[in-house]
C-alpha cells in the first residue's frame, strides 16, 4: 500500500513538472511571430518608445504601408517608455545565439544602435535598401553600421514668451540666465528623459576635448568619463538656482507641465513633443522654442533589421517604403519629426516648416552604455548636493 | 495498519475516522503540489540563480544577463565574490537611500497605525453614521489607482497647488510638499490606509460588548477602555496590518517616483534605475535583496503574530 502511494505520488510530481515544462515551451512557441505561408507577407515591428511613436505606426505608417502592398500585414508588439528595454536586449541577443526566432523583425528603439554594435542586425546598405543612399552620411554614421534611420528630433530650449523676450543665445547665456532667475528653470533626470539628457551632454561638453567627445559617441570609452568632471562641478553650482532649489522631475512630461502651467519660464524639451503640443493645444501658446549654440543634442531615431529574423526580405521592403517622400512627409505631420531625406522631395509647407533645422548638423548624443554612465553618474553627483 | 484494524473491531466509525487522516493528507499534499511546483520553478528558482549572479556566477542561467549589463563582476572565489556587494554599500548615496526608505517606512507605519486605531476605537465606541462614513471614506484608496492618485498628490501639494492657494488667499505663504519626502510619507499613507483600517476595526468589533460593559460598570473611563483592553485584545490584527503596510512601503516605486526628489529617494526607485537606465544588473540584485532582507525582519514579527494567534486559539 505504501509503494503504490509513492508511485501515486511522484506520478502526480512528474505530471506537475511536465505541465509547468509544458507550460514554457507552449509559450517559446507563441512568441514566434509572423510568417510568409500562404503567399502573405506578415512582419512584426517591436516599438520601445511613447505612446505618439505608437500611434505613428498603428495609425499612420502600417495602414498606408497595408494600402501600397496588400500581400503584407503588420503588427506592432509594443512596449511603453522602453522599460523593458534591457530584457528585450537580452531576449534577441538569446535568439540570436541559439538561432531562433526571436518574434520580431524590425526594431524601433533607442537600443538599435547597442544591437548594431554587437552584430545582431541584418546587413541593412543601400544595396537592399535603395532609399537609404539619399539619407546624408552624418544622419546614418551615428546609428552604427546596419541600422537605419526614418526620422529624427533634438531638444530646443522652450521659453515662456509673455515673460521672456529675449531667450539666451549660448549655452554661457542659459547658464548665466538660470543663476539670475532662481526657481525658474529645470530640466528632467536624464535616465528619466531625453530632453533632459541633452542639456547635460551639452554641459559636460563644454569642457570636453572634442576629440574625446567624437569617440563618446560611437565607443563604449569608461577611461575618458574623467573629461565629465567639471561639467558635474557646473550642473552641481545649478542646485540652488533651479525648480525648487533643486528639484529635477521624471520624464519630459512633467517639465512641460510645469513649463505650461508657469511654474518655470525656461526648459529643454524635445522638439516633436513640443510641436504636437503646441498643436493639440497641451501647451500654451506663449511657449515658444529656440535653439542654442551649441545646440542641444539630438538625433536620428534608428530601426534595425534583426539578424536572426528570417524574414529579412519582407522586413527590407518596409524600411525602403519608409524612406519615400510620402511616408517621410507622413512622419513629419503626424509627430512633427524631422524628415531624414533631402527636404527637396518634400511638399513645400514641410520645406518652410523644418528649414532652420538644420537636420544634418545635429549634434549626437553618447553612445549607449557611456550614456547609462552618464545618468548614473548624475545620480550621485547633482541632485541633492 | 495493525492498530486501526484492531481499533475497527471495537468501534467502525471511529476507525473510518483514523484511516482516513493520512489518505487526506496525501490528497492534500497533492492537491498543494501543483502551486508548489510553480512557486519553486518560477520564483524560487529565479531567486536563486540572482543570488547566484550578485556573487558574481555568470555562467548558465545567468549568461544573457552578464552579456548585456555594464559593471557585471564575475566570481573570483569558489563562493563568488562580493564586488558587486561592496560597490552598493561603498555608495554613500545608497547609504543615504536606505536610511530614507527606512525613515518613510517606519513613519508612514506609524501615521498609518495611529489614524486606523483611531478610525477603529470611534467606530466601536461611539459608532453612529459619522464614524461609519470614516471608515468608508478611509476605504476609498482602494479603488483608486495609485498611479493617479500619486498625480493627484503632487498636483495638490504643489507650488502652484490647492494647499498653497488657500494659504495665498489669506495672505500666508503655504509649504510646497510636492517632489519631497513628506510627500512620499502623505502617498504611502493614502495607499496603505484602507487595509490597515479594515484588519484593525474588525479586530476591534470582534471584542464582546461584555467586556466594555464591564469595566465600565467597574468605573473605567474611554481611555482606559482603550489601552487596556480594545488595543491590547487586537495586539495580533494590529500586528498583522502594521507589517503589512510596512512592508508595501518599503519595496514601492509609483508613489516616490512620482512624487519624490531625485535625491534622496526610496530603494525602489533607485534599484529601477539601476536596472533599466543604468544597465547595472547586479547592483540592482544587490538592492532588491537588501530590500528583501529588511522586509524579512519585518516578515518574521507578521510570523510571530500569527503564531501567537494560533496558539490563542488552541490550534498550535
Amino acid at each position: 500500500m505504501r509503494t503504490t502511494r509513492r508511485r501515486v505520488m511522484a506520478g502526480a510530481l512528474a505530471t506537475a513538472v511536465a505541465l509547468a515544462l509544458a507550460g514554457c515551451v507552449q509559450s517559446a512557441n507563441q512568441s514566434q511571430g509572423g510568417s510568409t505561408s500562404g503567399g502573405k507577407h506578415s512582419l512584426t515591428v517591436f516599438v520601445s518608445a511613447d505612446t505618439n511613436i505608437q500611434d505613428l505606426w498603428q495609425k499612420t505608417l502600417i495602414p498606408a504601408f497595408e494600402k501600397a502592398n496588400p500581400s503584407y500585414s503588420v503588427k506592432v508588439d509594443f512596449d511603453l517608455h522602453g522599460v523593458h528595454d534591457q530584457q528585450t536586449v537580452a531576449k534577441i541577443t538569446a535568439a540570436t545565439v541559439q538561432k531562433r526566432d526571436p518574434g520580431y523583425d524590425i526594431v524601433d528603439a533607442g537600443f538599435v544602435q547597442q544591437l548594431s554594435t554587437s552584430g545582431l542586425l541584418a546587413t541593412a546598405t543601400p544595396k537592399q535598401i535603395p532609399n537609404l543612399s539619399k539619407v546624408a552620411e552624418a544622419i546614418r554614421k551615428p546609428g552604427g553600421a546596419n541600422s537605419v534611420p526614418y526620422r529624427a528630433s533634438s531638444v530646443l530650449l522652450a521659453y515662456n514668451s509673455d515673460k521672456i523676450s529675449s531667450p539666451p543665445k549660448t549655452v554661457d547665456d542659459l547658464l548665466a540666465w538660470i543663476k539670475a532667475n532662481p526657481g525658474k528653470f529645470t530640466y528632467c533626470s536624464p535616465a528619466s528623459g531625453g530632453s533632459g539628457g541633452a542639456f547635460v551632454t551639452t554641459v559636460l561638453d563644454k569642457t570636453i576635448p572634442s576629440a574625446d567627445r567624437a569617440k563618446m559617441v560611437t565607443e563604449y570609452e569608461p577611461n575618458l568619463e574623467t573629461d565629465w568632471n567639471a561639467g558635474w562641478a557646473t550642473l552641481r553650482s545649478l542646485n540652488p538656482y533651479v525648480y525648487q532649489q533643486g528639484v529635477y522631475p521624471n520624464g519630459n512630461n512633467q517639465v512641460l507641465d510645469l513649463l505650461s502651467s508657469g511654474q518655470i519660464l525656461m526648459a529643454p524639451v524635445w522638439s516633436d513633443q513640443f510641436t504636437s503640443g503646441v498643436q493639440s493645444g497641451q501647451i500654451p501658446k506663449n511657449i515658444k522654442a529656440t535653439q542654442t549654440t551649441p545646440s542641444l543634442t539630438g538625433g536620428a531615431s534608428y530601426l534595425g533589421v534583426l539578424k536572426a529574423s528570417p524574414r529579412a526580405k519582407d522586413a527590407y521592403k518596409l524600411l525602403n517604403w519608409l524612406l519615400t517622400p510620402s511616408a517621410q512627409a507622413s512622419i513629419s505631420q503626424s509627430v512633427a519629426g524631422y524628415p531624414v531625406i533631402p527636404l527637396k522631395e518634400l511638399p513645400q509647407s514641410i520645406q518652410t516648416e523644418f528649414a532652420n533645422a538644420q537636420i544634418d548638423k545635429l549634434r549626437p548624443t553618447y553612445q549607449a552604455q557611456m550614456n547609462n554612465d552618464m545618468n548614473q553618474q548624475w545620480s550621485q553627483q547633482v541632485p541633492g548636493k | 495498519m495493525t492498530v486501526s484494524t484492531a481499533r475497527r473491531s471495537r468501534s467502525g466509525t471511529k476507525s473510518l475516522g483514523v484511516r482516513r487522516t493520512p489518505r487526506l493528507s496525501v490528497a492534500g499534499f497533492l492537491m498543494a503540489l501543483p502551486p508548489i511546483v510553480l512557486v519553486l520553478l518560477f520564483v524560487g528558482l529565479p531567486v536563486i540563480l540572482a543570488l547566484g549572479f550578485s556573487l558574481g556566477f555568470t555562467g548558465g542561467l545567468n549568461t544573457v544577463v552578464s552579456l548585456v549589463g555594464q559593471q557585471v563582476h564575475k566570481a573570483t572565489d569558489w563562493w563568488g565574490t562580493l564586488a558587486a556587494w561592496a560597490d552598493v554599500f561603498g555608495d554613500t548615496q545608497f547609504l543615504t537611500n536606505l536610511a530614507v526608505t527606512v525613515v518613510v517606512t517606519v513613519v508612514s507605519a506609524v501615521v498609518v497605525l495611529g489614524m486606523s486605531i483611531g478610525i477603529g476605537l470611534y467606530l466601536r465606541m461611539r459608532g453612529g453614521w459619522f464614524a461609519t462614513m470614516l471608515s468608508g471614506l478611509a476605504v476609498v484608496p482602494l479603488f483608486i489607482p495609485v498611479v493617479i492618485a500619486s498625480w493627484a498628490i503632487l498636483t495638490f501639494y504643489a507650488g502652484d497647488g490647492f494647499i498653497r492657494s488657500v494659504f495665498a488667499s489669506v495672505g500666508l505663504v503655504g509649504p510646497t510638499w510636492g517632489y519631497t519626502v513628506v510627500a512620499i510619507v502623505i502617498g504611502s499613507v493614502w495607499t496603505s490606509l484602507p487595509f490597515a483600517v479594515l484588519m484593525i476595526s474588525s479586530g476591534f468589533q470582534s471584542i464582546p460588548d461584555a467586556m466594555i460593559e464591564a469595566a465600565q460598570d467597574a468605573g473605567a473611563s474611554r481611555a482606559r477602555i482603550a489601552f487596556s483592553i480594545l488595543i491590547p485584545m487586537s495586539s495580533v490584527p494590529i500586528v498583522i496590518a502594521s507589517t503589512f503596510t510596512a512592508i508595501g512601503v518599503i519595496g514601492s516605486f509609483t508613489v516616490p517616483y512620482f512624487t519624490g526628489p531625485n535625491a534622496p529617494t526610496m530603494l525602489g526607485v533607485m534599484l529601477t534605475s539601476y536596472f533599466t537606465a543604468f544597465n547595472r544588473p547586479q547592483q540592482s540584485i544587490v538592492m532588491a535583496f537588501t530590500i528583501f532582507i529588511v522586509a524579512a525582519a519585518i516578515g518574521a514579527f507578521y510570523v510571530w503574530a500569527n503564531f501567537r494567534s494560533a496558539k490563542e486559539q488552541g490550534r498550535a
